[in-house]
Parts: C-alpha cells; sequence; structure tokens
C-alpha cells in the first residue's frame, strides 16, 4: 500500500497513543507490537474486479452504513436489472472518487445527478458492498429458478427479540470507507437512484470497526474488548469458508451475507464488575488476552482448570465461539460498532452492526443458535435486526452485478 | 484529468423500464438514417455518421463500458427535441427517432470527454411532423390556465358555503364545509404562492395572499396575526365552537378568497411553471402533509396531500403530449408513479371522514407516512426532471 502525505492519518486505535496520554500505569498494558492502525485516505478499490465484490476481504475502513431495501410493490425482473445497471455503473464511479453524474448541470432548470456532498474528499477506501435478499428469488419477478440454493430467511434463533422494522430486505448496501461523508455521500445517491423501484428498509450507521483486517490492530466494541482477534483473515481461509463455489454459475465467488442489530445494554454492562466482564468475554480488557494466556494471540486452553472449575468459562464468548468448540467452523465477522443517540428509556442506543460473510448461512445459524442459547453475553445484548442476503460476485468492466440473472 | 473532476454524467435519476432502451419508442421505416452512438469505456460518445439527409433518423445508442456515462441527448439550440436515459453498460441498446429537417443539430452525451457534437441534416424532410413538442406544450399550458380557473372558481363557491356555515353557528355543517373548500385551494396552491395584493411590498406578509388565506400556526407571522383556513380550522376543530372571532374569520377568509379570484384572472403560465408548480406541489406534500403539520386541528392533511397530488397531475397531464415527444420514458415512468401514489391514497379512503379520506391521525402517521413519502419522493425525482425539458421547447 502507498501512502500519500495528502491522505495518510497515522494513529494507535489501541494502545499506543492511549497508554502514552493515561500514563505509567497504563502502559504497562501496551503491546508494543502491535500493529500501527494507519488510514490512507487515498486509497481506491477498482469494482470491476471481476471476482469477489470488494467490502469482504477488503480491511474494515473507520465507518460503514448498511442499508436495506425492499422491491415495491408491481416491481418486475426488468426493473431490478436496470437498477443493478445503474447501481454498477454509480457504484464504479463513487469507488472511483467521481461524481455519479453531474453535479452541477450547465441548464440551471435541470436537477442535478450527484448531491456533491463529497465532491472534493479523497476516495478514503470507499468500498460498497450490494447483496440480494430472498425476496429477490420469490414469484413475484420470475427469477426463482436462479435462488442461491442456501439463501433463505434465517430461522427464528435463541435469545433474539427481532423488530419486523429492522428486519429482511430484498437488497443489501454495505458501504465502508475512512471518511464518513465519502460513505454517507454513497448511500445517498445509491438510494435516490434506486427510488421508485426499491423503497428504502432498515439502516444502520457504523463507526469505529469492530473488526479486524489483515495487518490491523484488533479493535474494540463498546464493551471495552477486542472483537475478531480470532477472525477470518488470510486468503486460505476465505477460500474455506467465505467464497461460494458449489452453486449456480452465475453465483461463484459470491457469498453469503448475514447482518445483524445487536443493540447492548451499555449502562448495565458498566457497572458490571471487572470479573464478570471477564467471565463473560473469557478474555481480559486491555490486553484482550484469554484468561489462560497473556497475550491476545496466545491461543485459549479450554481445558485448563483452577480450583476444580474451568479458567473460562464454557459458557464464555470466547468458547462458545472458538473454532475449537465448533468442529473448526469460522465465519468472516466484520463489525462496527453503532449508536443512535438515546432509546425511549433515556438509555444510550448503542451496539454492534454484525455484519458476517460465509459461505453457507448454516455457520452463522449454527454458532448463533448455540451462543443464543447459553452465551453469558446475552444478559448484555439483544439482537434486533436481522438479514440475510446473497452477494454476488463483482462484475467485469461493460457489466453489472448479477448479469447472469436476466439473459 | 484528476479523479474528482464531475466529468462523467451518469443517466439520471430514475430507473426506466428496459422497454425504453430496448427500441420499442418511435417510428422507424427503410427510408430512415441510422446514426449508431456508442459510449465507450475511454469516455467517448462514438457517432457512425454525424451528416445524414433530412426526414426520419434513428439513434441507437449502446454503452459498451463507460461507467460515467449512460445519458444521451439531441438538441437544436437549447432545446432538447429527443433523449436517452439510463443507458448503463450491460444494458440492450437503445433507440429512438426523430424526424428532422435541414439544420444543424447538437448531439450531447453529458460527462463525455467531447460532450457536443454537431450533426448536419441536409437537404428538407419530405413531411413535417404535425405539432412540435414546444406548440405542444404551449397548448397544454394554456389548457392548464382554464384548470386553474375552473378551481378558483370552486373555491370561491365553497369557501362561501363555509362562510355561511360558520355564520349560521352548525358546527358539522361548518366542519363539512371546511373540508370541501380545502381541496380547491391545495390543488393550485404552488401557482399561487407569493401572489401579492395590488402596491404590496414583497416580504409584506399581511398584503400577502398565500399567507392571508394558508398561514399556519407554525409560521406564524406575530406583526400580522392569525387568519385564515387554519384559524378557521383551530376554532371548529379544536376548540368546537363558533365564536363571534371565528366569524370574523370566516368572513375575512371569504374576501380574500375573492381578492385571490380576481388576481388569478390575471395569471398567466409557461411550460416550466407547470413542471416547477408540479414540483412544487410534491414539495408540499413532503414538508407539510405527510408529517400532518398542515392540519393540525382536523387532522385532514390526506385530503390536502390527495389535492396536491391531483394538482401536480393536472400540471403534468397539460404537459405530458409535448412531453412525450421528448422523452415518452420519462413521461410513462411519471405516469406510472403518479398511478402509484394514487392507489396509495385510495386505500386510504373513507366515505364516512370529512374531505373523503381516513383522519391523519398520529396512529395513522404512524403506519403511512413512511409509504406515502417513499411513494412520493419516487414521483418527484423523474417530475422534477421536466423543468429542464420544457423551459426551452
Amino acid at each position: 500500500m502507498s501512502l500519500s502525505r495528502r491522505g495518510f492519518i497515522a494513529s494507535a486505535g489501541a494502545g499506543v497513543a492511549l497508554g502514552a496520554a493515561v500514563g505509567a500505569g497504563a502502559q504497562a498494558y501496551a503491546d508494543s507490537s502491535e500493529p500501527v492502525d494507519a488510514v490512507d485516505l487515498s486509497t481506491s478499490y477498482d469494482f470491476y474486479t471481476g471476482s469477489h465484490q470488494v467490502g469482504i476481504a477488503t480491511p474494515p475502513q473507520r465507518h460503514c452504513i448498511f442499508m436495506t431495501f425492499d422491491l415495491v410493490a408491481g416491481a418486475t425482473s426488468k426493473d431490478l436489472q436496470v437498477l443493478l445497471a445503474t447501481w454498477s455503473a454509480a457504484i464504479a464511479q463513487l469507488q472511483a472518487g467521481r461524481t455519479v453524474g453531474q453535479m452541477e448541470p450547465i441548464s440551471l432548470s435541470a436537477v442535478a445527478t450527484d448531491t456533491g456532498e463529497a465532491y472534493g474528499l479523497s476516495t478514503a477506501g470507499l468500498t460498497v458492498t450490494v447483496g440480494l435478499g430472498p425476496g429477490v428469488f420469490d414469484k413475484r419477478l420470475g427469477l426463482a429458478a436462479h435462488r442461491p440454493k442456501l439463501l433463505a430467511p434465517l430461522p427464528a434463533l435463541p435469545s433474539e427479540s427481532l423488530d419486523p422494522k429492522l428486519t429482511g430486505g430484498d437488497l443489501s448496501v454495505q458501504a465502508c470507507a475512512d471518511d464518513p461523508q465519502v460513505v454517507y455521500h454513497a448511500i445517498r445517491d445509491l438510494a435516490r437512484l434506486g427510488r421508485g423501484v426499491v423503497e428504502v428498509g432498515w439502516t444502520v450507521m457504523g463507526f469505529g470497526r469492530a473488526s479486524a483486517g489483515a495487518e490491523q490492530s484488533t479493535p474494540r466494541n463498546l464493551m471495552g474488548y477486542k472483537d475478531g482477534t480470532r477472525n477470518v483473515s488470510t486468503e486460505a481461509q476465505r477460500a474455506e469458508f467465505v467464497w461460494v463455489d458449489d452453486d449456480a454459475a452465475w453465483a461463484a465467488g459470491g457469498t453469503y451475507q448475514v447482518a445483524r442489530k445487536i443493540q447492548m445494554d451499555i449502562e448495565i454492562w458498566d457497572s458490571a464488575t471487572m470479573q464478570t466482564q471477564h467471565e463473560v468475554f473469557g478474555r481480559t480488557k486491555v490486553a484482550g488476552a484469554p484468561l489462560t494466556g497473556t497475550r491476545e494471540f496466545d491461543t485459549p486452553d479450554f481445558h485448563a482448570t483452577a480450583g476444580g472449575k474451568p479458567i473460562i468459562d464454557p459458557d464464555s464468548h470466547v468458547a462458545l465461539a472458538s473454532p475449537e468448540n465448533n468442529r473448526g467452523l469460522r465465519i468472516l465477522r466484520r463489525g462496527y460498532n453503532f449508536t443512535d443517540g438515546l432509546n425511549e428509556a433515556g438509555q444510550l442506543d448503542a451496539g454492534l452492526l454484525f455484519i458476517a460473510y460465509m459461505n453457507t448461512p448454516e455457520a452463522f445459524i449454527r454458532l448463533q443458535t448455540k451462543m443464543g442459547r447459553s452465551d453469558k453475553l446475552n444478559e448484555y445484548i439483544t439482537h434486533v435486526g436481522s438479514g440475510v442476503f446473497f452477494v454476488p460476485p463483482a462484475p467485469k468492466p461493460g457489466h453489472y452485478l448479477a448479469e447472469q440473472l436476466f439473459g | 484529468m484528476s479523479r474528482l473532476l464531475p466529468s462523467f454524467a451518469l443517466a439520471t435519476v430514475g430507473v426506466l423500464s428496459l422497454a425504453a432502451c430496448g427500441g420499442s419508442a418511435t417510428t422507424t421505416d427503410s427510408k430512415s438514417s441510422h446514426i449508431k452512438v456508442t459510449l465507450t469505456s475511454s469516455g467517448d460518445c462514438t457517432y457512425s455518421a454525424t451528416s445524414v439527409p433530412a426526414g426520419p433518423i434513428t439513434f441507437d445508442i449502446s454503452n459498451t463500458g463507460a461507467p460515467g456515462l449512460s445519458e444521451f441527448e439531441v438538441m437544436t439550440g437549447e432545446r432538447i427535441i429527443g433523449e436517452r436515459e439510463n443507458v448503463a453498460p450491460g444494458l440492450p441498446a437503445a433507440t429512438f427517432t426523430l424526424t428532422l429537417d435541414g439544420g444543424a443539430y447538437t448531439l450531447y452525451c453529458p460527462g463525455a470527454n467531447t460532450e457536443k457534437t454537431t450533426l448536419t441534416v441536409t437537404g428538407k424532410a419530405a413531411a413535417k411532423a404535425s405539432g412540435s413538442a414546444a406548440d405542444l406544450l404551449a397548448q397544454g399550458a394554456a389548457e392548464y390556465q382554464t384548470y386553474v380557473q375552473a378551481q378558483v372558481d370552486g373555491m370561491v363557491t365553497a369557501v362561501g358555503r363555509l362562510h355561511e356555515a360558520v355564520e349560521s353557528g352548525d358546527l358539522a355543517a361548518a366542519q363539512r364545509a371546511y373540508g370541501e373548500a380545502r381541496p380547491f385551494y391545495e390543488k393550485i396552491e404552488s401557482d399561487v404562492e407569493g401572489f401579492l395584493l395590488p402596491g404590496a411590498a414583497a416580504g409584506d406578509n399581511a398584503a400577502n395572499l398565500d399567507y392571508l388565506i394558508d398561514m399556519r400556526a407554525s409560521n406564524l407571522d406575530p406583526a400580522v396575526g392569525w387568519t385564515g383556513f387554519h384559524a378557521v380550522e383551530r376554532d371548529l376543530f379544536e376548540k368546537k365552537a363558533i365564536t363571534e372571532q371565528t366569524k370574523t374569520y370566516a368572513h375575512d377568509l371569504d374576501t380574500n378568497v375573492q381578492k385571490l379570484a380576481t388576481v388569478a384572472k390575471t395569471l398567466t403560465f409557461k411550460p416550466e411553471d407547470l413542471a416547477n408548480g408540479a414540483a412544487g406541489l410534491l414539495e408540499e406534500v413532503q414538508k407539510n402533509k405527510v408529517t400532518g403539520e398542515e392540519e393540525a386541528f382536523s387532522h385532514l392533511d390526506l385530503v390536502d396531500l390527495a389535492s396536491n397530488v391531483e394538482g401536480a397531475q393536472q400540471a403534468f397531464e397539460a404537459l405530458k403530449p409535448g412531453l412525450a415527444k421528448i422523452n415518452p420514458t420519462l413521461s410513462t415512468q411519471i405516469d406510472q408513479r403518479f398511478g402509484r401514489v394514487q392507489s396509495l391514497l385510495d386505500s386510504l379512503r373513507s366515505r364516512t371522514a370529512i374531505g373523503g379520506y381516513v383522519t391523519y391521525t398520529a396512529t395513522v402517521r404512524a403506519a403511512e407516512a413512511d409509504r406515502i413519502s417513499q411513494a412520493v419522493q419516487a414521483l418527484q425525482d423523474p417530475l422534477s426532471q421536466i423543468a429542464e425539458k420544457v423551459a426551452t421547447a
């Protein structure tokens, strides 16, 4: 990655800068081997890769908006076809840092085709990732024969309390970048291009990545804990767990996307003792080390006991989610923190925008069935939003997303 | 070229049906000339010919891979006489035919490396197409004037009845009469906006008929005070009482509406006034009606909303024959979206409610506002593009 002078922002996401500011006591925890978490605002990603869409394996950027869309009553497959072609062209422009159309038309009686708020800003590593929900392949559009074979609404899962207004969706758009204005512009203009064919469904505005990509330090969720230490991070792992290769020809190189809006009971968590918090995650807070180790990347020892009891509680988050305890199962997590201000009870309305990619939704269903039953974290979180989508592969130049559906 | 230059134009907001892209558009015959227009991945617009004999000329537009280009227009002077939008890479070619007489025309590819190219048409077209877009638009504007006049006449009568009902002290009759009078104003409110009494200074609300007739509590000018439809509304629906003050309000409203009728006789409209007026009415829907702000006491917002939509549709209908010549796809799309908004509104009709629509309570608003808002915005987007097409026609 080349770093331009203009766009380079070096910052220590976690320990380094914080330790210096807080003083010697905190510094003792800082791990000097942790990678510096840098942001290069001049990064840009090509849309026409012809293989996977970007925004999946791409190292998570700092900001993200996830928006779902529903087809309007009476929308046809042609409407969807034109929408996907138009979106594809627009996303290619946006990721290249260009306007989607004329920001200031010559004719004063014309309406602008780009809203303009990202003009003059750097590309900021924008990625836009589009997914197709199960509804696209129901009877409405005549596309049922093309349905990715594992795409179906998620079953009811334990410990969820879904709000119907935050559930489902015929299309999903995940826009991420290191500049929130760039993210907003992308979402706004794509929503605008979709009007009349799709209506906006549920939306989560994420900030502060809550998952790490390659070369990135592990970020913290709003509970202050490192999240995603053992995330899928290599191409070999993605080949095994993420990319679809045994589905319809048009779907090869795609992946399934599960999105969940997870509410955190912030205030309750804040008054939980350190011991409770450690027990819930199975890790320490500052270092992020498993309770059986001292450093973040120490492998957890789920067999270790003290006083006859397991050191890492079998119902801790790390124990339930670990590949060791799930027959090697992994999913690529790409989460973001979110906040929507205050809820009706005057509490902080905040939590985790959980987005995960996998080559079978069954992977999420298995993990969440298990965690929903007994995760100690359930006392502090609620899954309120949910959607599942198939993310088609990226198109080649001169083509558009999911073009083969409309042959 | 800087990557930040807004030099690529992705076609406009609307998402069109493929039928429009697929070449079903207009008449072609064996004698017509064909010009192939290609939007290339390098950002060029290339043409198979830039000089053709007069007569029907068919443009076949294909996009071989320019994500930033998907629009093509033919212009004479500043007039757009034919265009296709949303020719995104990968979609089938778009086609349209124009009958052109001898002369110079401009081929316009917004955002291309070379945006404008001259098309030379030689000789004379065999038969001139009757009814140019400009003629049809002017005719439509004249017809719309008649429509506005009819609404104003209806308003004078309906407000007169409201005045009578208030004078008689019959609360139920006055409430009904209020609901019956509102639509006349709401169908044409974008046209009377800002109409001042003769000799009035700009910004003087005391001489602004729109203010005097339709001001809401939320934008009250303390220097002028409370008068008009909504003052009557408050008494009839919130206080549920007719006082001497209510009678004064109704009397003043009657007087001001009659003054408006006099002013309205002098109104003339250009095609772009219709376009802007239609878009303005939909803005009203989004800003004041969907929110329930307009009829804060009577909750008749859906009556106003339906009237705004009807007024916008009437303005559009007047432009449609001309617009259909310039951009039939856009015209069809707007038609369809009016249809969708209309069917949404139809689902909210009530035979028994004042004004014919269900009362826009907080519960109804919570259930419907989102749907209405999205459907209206989906209509507003293409509708807001009309002004450009008709302004110079």
